[in-house]
Parts: C-alpha cells; sequence; structure tokens
C-alpha cells in the first residue's frame, strides 16, 4: 500500500534538469534512502517533497492526497537538516515545543509532549539548556525530536550527520534506527555515504545525474548492481576492460585484452557479441593463487604491486599483463596472503558467477 | 553541472516560487529606498543643481570659485589641514595599532578602551576640550611657559594649527582600527620565514611588514583624508574666520550670503573630490573598507 | 618576531612610548572636561582651585537644557524606532531579495554615511524651507533618519548574514507561516543585530550637529545646537558639565554594546 507516491517528478533549473522523470513509491513506515553523488537530484527530489521547490513536471502525493501547491508549513511534514538548525534562543525543551505550540496545542499536552520526545531522544536531563551548550550530535538528536514531535507522518533527513565524525555518526545512526522501530514513522533519508545508507535503510534509490539507477534492498544493489554506475558507487569495484567473444541469455563469455578468455559472467542488459565491455568483480571476491598451479580456473595472470595490512583485512593491487590495476581484499584471518610480496607473479581467479558484466 | 550542485549543496528557502521571493525582497527595500530618495538623493540633487542654475544658468558660478583667490585659499586650506592630519594620523596610528595588535591582553585592551571611548565621545564636548587646552590661557600654553620652554603664549586657536589638532584627534581612531584589523590578519610565521632567511629585523620591517600593511595604511589614509576634507564643526570651532575651510565656506554662503549658486558649485567641488577619492579606495580596496 | 612583543628587543620601548603618548593624547582632553566640570574656576583653571558641583545646579536648573536634552531625547528615540524597523526590513530585501541592482541599492542606503554631511546640511536646509519642516520634529526626525539608517543597514545585514537561514525554514517546515517563522526565529536570532543597530542609530541622532544647526528655530533645539551655540559665545564650564553627563552616556552605551558582543561570542 502506497503511502508516499512520487510521479514522474522532473526539476529543471533554466536549461539545467537537476530532476529527470523520478518515479518511486513508498509504503507506510518504510525507511528508505537517496544515495548519490553531490548533484546527483537526490537532495532537489527531497526539497521537491518538502515544498521548497515546485516540480516542473510530474505530482508527489501522500496518502493519496497532491500535496503541491501546499506551502511548506502546511505540509505537516518532519525534517532534519544537515546543519544544525535549533533555535539558538530557545532552550532545548521550547525548541522541542515550537511546532506545537504553532499548532496552538495545549499547554499540558505540550508539556506531555515535550516530555515524551526527549525521552524518545535520550536528552530528558537536557531539557533547560540552550542549543550553543550541546555537542553536535546532541544537537542533531534535539532536531529530531522536534521534526517528530508532531507526530508528522512523514520524516525528511538531508545528511544530518555529516557534520559529525564517524565514531558520532555511528552512534547515532544506531539510535535512528531505534526511533525508527518505535516510531514507525516513515523516513526519507538523504545522504551521499553508501555505508549509512546501507546500514540504515529498508531500501536504497541510487540517483545519478538526476535520475533514479536502482531501487532496492542494500544487500541487492551490492550484488546485482543494474548498471555500472551502481556496481562503481555501492561497494568497491573492479573494472576490467573485454570484449564479448560469445553470449547467450543471462552469461557471456570474455576476451580480456591479454588473450584470456573468461567463461560464464553473468549479463544484466546489454552486451552484444563482439562489444567492448566491462567486467565487474569485487575486489574480497578475488582470489590470488600461485602462477600454473592453478592454470585450470578461470583467471587472469598478473604481477602484485602494492600490499598493505590495513588491520582487519590485507590490501592488494596486482597488475595485468596489459596493464589495469586490480584491487584485492582479503581477510587477515585467511591463511595465506603472507605468502605473497610485492613483484610476485599471480593468477587471479574469481567465481565467474559473481563478477558482472556492463557496456562500456 | 555546476548549476545543479549549487542548487542542491544547500536547502533552497521556503516558500518556493523564486520570483514570489524576488518581489517581497523589493517591496522590503521601499521604505528605506523612499527615504534615501526624498531626503537625500532629491535635495543633494537639487542643490547640485542650484549652481549650474542660479542665478542664472550658465557656469558662473565656477568661474567666480576658480577665480577667486579667497576662494582658493578656503580650497589649499582644505587640503593641507587634510593632507597634514593624515600624514600625522598614518605616523601615530600605525605604531598604536602595531602596539595593539601585540601588546599584552592588559595594555592592549585598556588602550583599544581609550581609542573607542575618545571615538564615541560627543564630537562637541572633544572639540570644546581643545578650546579649553588650547586657549591663551589655556593648559597647553600654561604648562609650557610654566616649564620656560616659551615666554610668551603661542597662538594655538583660531588659526589652522587649531583645527589640524583638533581633526588629528578626532580622526586618530579611524586610522588605527582599520589599520589593527590589518596587522591582525598578518600570519606571525611570516617573520619567522624572513628571519631563518637571514633578513635582519629593519629589513622585515621595511620588506615585509611595511608591504604587508601598505594596502590598510593606504585604506586608513584615504578615508582620513576624505573625512576631514568635508569636515565642519571642527574648523568652525578651532579655527580662524580668516582660514576658513571648504565645509565652513559652503555654510557661510548659504547663512550669511544667501548665494546657494555658489555654495552648490562650492559642494559640487566637495563631493567630486570626495566621491573621486572614494572611487579609487573602491577600485583597490573594495567596497566593504570604503563603507565601513 | 615583528609580531611578537616579547621579542621586539629595544623596539618595544619605542612602540610602548608612542603608544602611551597617543593613550595620553586620546584620555586626557576627555580627562580634562570631567575635572573641570567639577572644578571652581569660571576662567577653566587648571589645576583647579577648588571643587564644585555648581555648573551641575546650573545646568540641571536651567529649563532650557532640559528642554534641548529632552527634545534631542524624543528625537533620537524615534529615529531609533524608525531606523532599526525601516532598516530591518531593507537588509531582508538586501540579503535575500534578489532582485536586480541588489549591490547597486545597498550603497545608495550607505552614501549618507560617506558624504560630506555639511551639504546634506545645507541641501536639506533648502529642501524643507520649502516644504516648512525647518525647526519641526519631523524634519529633525527625518533629516537624522537618513543619516542613522546606514548603520542600522550595517548592523542587521551582518546579523541575518551571519544567521544561518535553514534555522528559519526549519521553524516553516515545523509549521510555523514564513511571517510568523521570521518574527518569532529570525528576529530573536538577530537581537544583538537589533540592538547594535538601535544604539548606532540613538547615538547617530544623538550627537548629530552639522544638519541640526541649519535647521534648529530658536523654539526647537537639540542639545549638540544648544552647545554649539553656547560654544561661539563662551567656554562656559557648565559646557563641561554637560559633556561630562555624555561622556557617562556614550561610555554607558559603548559597555552595553561591549557586553552584547560578549554575551553573542559566549
Amino acid at each position: 500500500m502506497t503511502f508516499l507516491d512520487i510521479r514522474n517528478v522532473s526539476k529543471h533549473f533554466g536549461s539545467v534538469a537537476a530532476v529527470s522523470n523520478v518515479s518511486l513509491e513508498i509504503a507506510r513506515g518504510e525507511f528508505v534512502t537517496f544515495l548519490g553523488p553531490s548533484g546527483s537530484g537526490k537532495s532537489t527530489t527531497l526539497y521537491m517533497i518538502a515544498g521548497f521547490f515546485e516540480p516542473s513536471a510530474g505530482d508527489i502525493r501522500i496518502d493519496g492526497a497532491g500535496i503541491l501547491g501546499l506551502p511548506s508549513n502546511k505540509r505537516n511534514i518532519g525534517m532534519v537538516f544537515q546543519r544544525y538548525t535549533l533555535f539558538p534562543h530557545l532552550t532545548v525543551a521550547e525548541n522541542v515545543a515550537f511546532p506545537l505550540r504553532v499548532r496552538r496545542r495545549p499547554q499540558a499536552e505540550v508539556a506531555r509532549k515535550v516530555e515524551e520526545m526527549l525521552a524518545l531522544v535520550r536528552l530528558d536531563r537536557f531539557a533547560d539548556r540552550m542549543p550553543a551548550q550541546l555537542s553536535g550530535g546532541q544537537q542533531q538528536r534535539v532536531a529530531l525530536a522536534r521534526a517528530l514531535a508532531y507526530d508528522p507522518p512523514l520524516l525528511l533527513m538531508d545528511e544530518p550527520l555529516s557534520a559529525l565524525d564517524k565514531k558520532l555518526r555511528e552512534e547515532i545512526q544506531a539510535e535512528i534506527r531505534r526511533i525508527h522501530r518505535e516510531t514507525g514513522v516513515t523516513i526519507l533519508y538523504v545522504t551521499h555515504d553508501q555505508e549509512e545508507a546501507l546500514s540504515l535503510s529498508d531500501r536504497v534509490a541510487l540517483f545519478n545525474h538526476g535520475r533514479i539507477e536502482q531501487v532496492g534492498k542494500g544487500r541487492e544493489l551490492y550484488e546485482q548492481p543494474s548498471t555500472r554506475f551502481v556496481a562503481g558507487f555501492v561497494g568497491h569495484s573492479n573494472f576490467l576492460d573485454c570484449t564479448v567473444a560469445a553470449r547467450n541469455d543471462h552469461r557471456a563469455d570474455v576476451v580480456f585484452p591479454d588473450g584470456s578468455r573468461l567463461p560464464g559472467t553473468p549479463v544484466h542488459r546489454g552486451a552484444h557479441a563482439g562489444a567492448a565491455a566491462g567486467l565487474m568483480i569485487r575486489p574480497d571476491r578475488v582470489r590470488i593463487g600461485a602462477r600454473g598451479a592453478a592454470a585450470t580456473s578461470a583467471g587472469v595472470d598478473a604481477v602484485l604491486s602494492d600490499a598493505t595490512f590495513i588491520g582487519d583485512t590485507f590490501h592488494f593491487v596486482a597488475t595485468t599483463a596489459w596493464g589495469a590495476p586490480v584491487s584485492i581484499r582479503v581477510p587477515a584471518s585467511a591463511p595465506m596472503p603472507h605468502q605473497h610480496a610485492v613483484g610476485d607473479r599471480v593468477r587471479l581467479s574469481w567465481d565467474p558467477g559473481q563478477a558482472r558484466l556492463f557496456d562500456n | 553541472m555546476t548549476v545543479i550542485d549549487a542548487a542542491t549543496s544547500t536547502p533552497p528557502h521556503a516558500p518556493s516560487a523564486s520570483s514570489r521571493r524576488a518581489a517581497r525582497g523589493l517591496a522590503a527595500v521601499m521604505p528605506a529606498f523612499a527615504l534615501v530618495s526624498v531626503v537625500f538623493v532629491l535635495p543633494v540633487l537639487a542643490l547640485l543643481l542650484r549652481s549650474v542654475l542660479e542665478p542664472q544658468p550658465g557656469l558662473q558660478n565656477y568661474e567666480a570659485f576658480f577665480a577667486s583667490t579667497t576662494y582658493l585659499k578656503v580650497l589649499a586650506n582644505t587640503f593641507l589641514v587634510a593632507g597634514t592630519v593624515t600624514v600625522v594620523t598614518v605616523l601615530l596610528g600605525f605604531p598604536v595599532a602595531w602596539f595593539l595588535a601585540i601588546a599584552p591582553a592588559f595594555w592592549s585592551r585598556l588602550l583599544f578602551a581609550i581609542v573607542i571611548l575618545s571615538m564615541w565621545t560627543n564630537l562637541l564636548a572633544r572639540t570644546y576640550a581643545w578650546m579649553v587646552l588650547l586657549q591663551r590661557t589655556g593648559v597647553v600654553n600654561r604648562t609650557l611657559m610654566g616649564l620656560g620652554l616659551i615666554s610668551e603664549p603661542l597662538p594655538l586657536i583660531n588659526n589652522l594649527v587649531g583645527v589640524t589638532i583638533g581633526m588629528t584627534y578626532i580622526m586618530l581612531p579611524f586610522m588605527i582600527l582599520p589599520l589593527h584589523a590589518t596587522i591582525r590578519a598578518i600570519d606571525p610565521s611570516v617573520f619567522q620565514a624572513a628571519a631563518l632567511c637571514g633578513a635582519s629585523r629593519w629589513h622585515a620591517l621595511t620588506r615585509v611588514f611595511l608591504p604587508l600593511t601598505a594596502s590598510g595604511i593606504a585604506a586608513g589614509a584615504l578615508m582620513v583624508f576624505v573625512m576631514s576634507l568635508g569636515y565642519f564643526i571642527t574648523p568652525a570651532l578651532l579655527g580662524g574666520t580668516s582660514n576658513m575651510m571648504l565645509a565652513e565656506l559652503i555654510a557661510q554662503l548659504v547663512q550669511s550670503l544667501l548665494d546657494w549658486g555658489l555654495a552648490g558649485a562650492a559642494a559640487v567641488v566637495l563631493l567630486t573630490v570626495t566621491l573621486a577619492i572614494y572611487a579609487v579606495q573602491l577600485r583597490f580596496f573594495g567596497f566593504g573598507r570604503a563603507a565601513g | 618576531m615583528l609580531l611578537d612583543f616579547a621579542r621586539l628587543g629595544s623596539w618595544r620601548l619605542l612602540l610602548g612610548l608612542i603608544a602611551a603618548l597617543v593613550g595620553a593624547f586620546l584620555l586626557l582632553p576627555i580627562a580634562l572636561i570631567v575635572a573641570l566640570s567639577f572644578g571652581s574656576s569660571q576662567w577653566l583653571q587648571f589645576p583647579p582651585p577648588g571643587w564644585t558641583l555648581r555648573w551641575y545646579e546650573e545646568l540641571f536648573a536651567d529649563p532650557e537644557w532640559l528642554g534641548s536634552f529632552l527634545t534631542s531625547f524624543q528625537i533620537a528615540v524615534v529615529v531609533t524606532v524608525l531606523s532599526v524597523g525601516i532598516g530591518a526590513m531593507a537588509s531582508f530585501g538586501l540579503t535575500r531579495g534578489e532582485f536586480r541592482g541588489r549591490e547597486l541599492l545597498r550603497a545608495l542606503f550607505l552614501t549618507p554615511m560617506i558624504l560630506p554631511v555639511v551639504v546634506l546640511a545645507v541641501a536639506l536646509y533648502a529642501f524643507f524651507l520649502r516644504l516648512h519642516l525647518n525647526g519641526t520634529f519631523i524634519g529633525f526626525v527625518l533629516a537624522h533618519l537618513v543619516i542613522a539608517l546606514p548603520f542600522s543597514i550595517i548592523a542587521i545585514s551582518n546579523a541575518l548574514e551571519r544567521f544561518d537561514r535553514d534555522i528559519e525554514t526549519a521553524a516553516i517546515v515545523c509549521g510555523a507561516s514564513p511571517l510568523e517563522a521570521k518574527i518569532r526565529i529570525t528576529l530573536p536570532g538577530i537581537r544583538l543585530g537589533l540592538m547594535s543597530a538601535a544604539i548606532f542609530s540613538f547615538l547617530a541622532s544623538w550627537d548629530e550637529v552639522v544638519i541640526a544647526i541649519f535647521m534648529a528655530s530658536p523654539d526647537l533645539q537639540t542639545l549638540p545646537v544648544r552647545i554649539f551655540g553656547t560654544l561661539r559665545q563662551d567656554l562656559s564650564p557648565v559646557i563641561a558639565a554637560i559633556s561630562t553627563v555624555l561622556i557617562a552616556l556614550t561610555a554607558g552605551l559603548m559597555a552595553l554594546a561591549a557586553l552584547l558582543r560578549k554575551d553573542a561570542r559566549s
């Protein structure tokens, strides 16, 4: 059952299309993230829902009712901003009370709701503080309490954690997940941080050049990227130039520039026989073997050009015979890596089912 | 792409339609615009126009102004005083600004407070103080005579000496404050770098410090000069009737001689010089300094 | 090293000496007036032969001085209110509007501050002659408003530019109408700018003398006009007394402004 319905929405600034024909249906209580690089249209789409921009075309409906034409203050939407937007001259409690006061709610209800919201974000002891006395993380939690105080059915969050350091970010992500569970509010979350998107949301909509490239659960985006952009943006990837030698329904055989041939790579679309293509393989799916010994398994020859130990993993870079760098990650707990040193001639292999082929 | 980035990097501002926002912004400036137009632009333009319209259309007022040795002397006095005041305020203001920027907190705060207090003390009160100090039997003359340095009181008032002293007093803060900001903005490590390069203290001053503060000195000097040109009160009270400055002349022409045409011409001369100097300042230092 | 006081060596003495002399130069005239206002010498001898409150008694007993004081105060208060109101509107328009010629307009609004005030005084005198506004309360208010407005616009525009506009947007998303958000959130948010606009506007009017000299009538004289007129005749110690009152007032307002700034920083 669709709660928020974004239908064929476009937004042009002069001759520039910031958002092109974006459609998305979001169910009540869902947590959806708009992920994408800056300038991809994710924030613009959010601002159209908030009412800061009117779309050039398309429609946005909440619970079946069109919201376009309603000013922001009549949309009854909650929002947490990228920068700290607490009202600097009001206490924490007064900040949370503000949306209730402009709605002329009775004093008793305001007091009860403020208490409830501050308890929700675990800042009850800070009710009488001024915003300037709070840390950045605390300020964003108050902003969250303020945005939820009037029980809006939809909460928009515009990169709310980008000003915080990594540790604090992870802490508040956990808070946001908990609050989402406890309140059941529908959340639309904008971020350019793919880890944040994957860890927070039920579904991720990946934006690029004003369009949605793919929508799905985080794991789907990671494991079954439908475009080269998705594959490159979500998680780390290697792209190896190759030519499609043969192709059947869902799989293709490819030939690398050094002549080595690899059968059975899955194809989503495109990649006709004879076409130049890019083979995507995740660094953690590449195996390193000794040259010659594993010639039976499909793969390519390479020379190790860099090895780094980064705590829980080894990070290798191998250079193929035609000069393409391949990044490889091996868990430090795996028995193998210490056998390899920079300069070793190795064979890189992988399960063909874990690679994917995209048009160049 | 850049357009998209600009549109999305910070949230736009509700309410939406940009044409409505523009219209609203324009409406908000209208009271100020009406006030400044009617009570400033219109009267000033009218005055300037009178210089070429009264008593009859033509340039005779300008001819009269520039043909009269009296008026040319007034112009010369004005530039002489403004120039002297500017030079003295630079010479005194620079070390003071330097001191303010680096002295121990207590002393720099104390001096800063004195500068601010003197700047904001009522102009007439300050001018009165100098009238008292500089008069024939005033503190300055009595002190100098008491020390045996002079036998007769010096004529320090009702002449350009008095005007220059009083104006220097008034203009000093306008030199010190911007220069102080300029010096504060210099990264001290440039002097460490200069020292490591082998520069002596004198070299560091002349080759590094002064060039780095040159724009601040020039901006402050232009401001002091242009403010001095048009000053009225201090010359009127500390100066003599025989050595007028331009602003006094304009006032006299209107109040005593009722010669609006000539007053308009003198005003045009004053405004032209003022605006020319501000144009120089704007060209080289930007509007912020000119306005601030 | 040139910016490190402790390492200036012998130059430190020179710099300190000049600073001390200039400090004395700036402070002594003010101190002198205050001292003379309590001195018993009619001829302003210094040091005074004795101390007295006579000049203050004369000052406060004179209805003309009190009248001028009141006139100046009333004008300054009205100017302050209008200057902050009009200045706030103009600042919103200038910092947030998107119409053409905004920078030009800002420059126009600031021009009265940088042009020689004597030109404006003479021009306004002529203009107000036709409108019969010379020597009227409204005339004084209008003229001083033009002088005070640039101070308001600078102070409020600066505050508005520093105030994160997303905060106002957040209030609107919370359900406040744009006007309500401005009044309940943005104005309190820039209150320090508004207050310094008020202080500077007040002082601009309160201390204004050049325009007032031209516009004043025998019936309506601001305090500076009366001081100026008196000074042209003699250097009465009463002027020292009134100057001292003015200095105290200014110092008080400046201290208030400093406190506000300190408050803003903490």
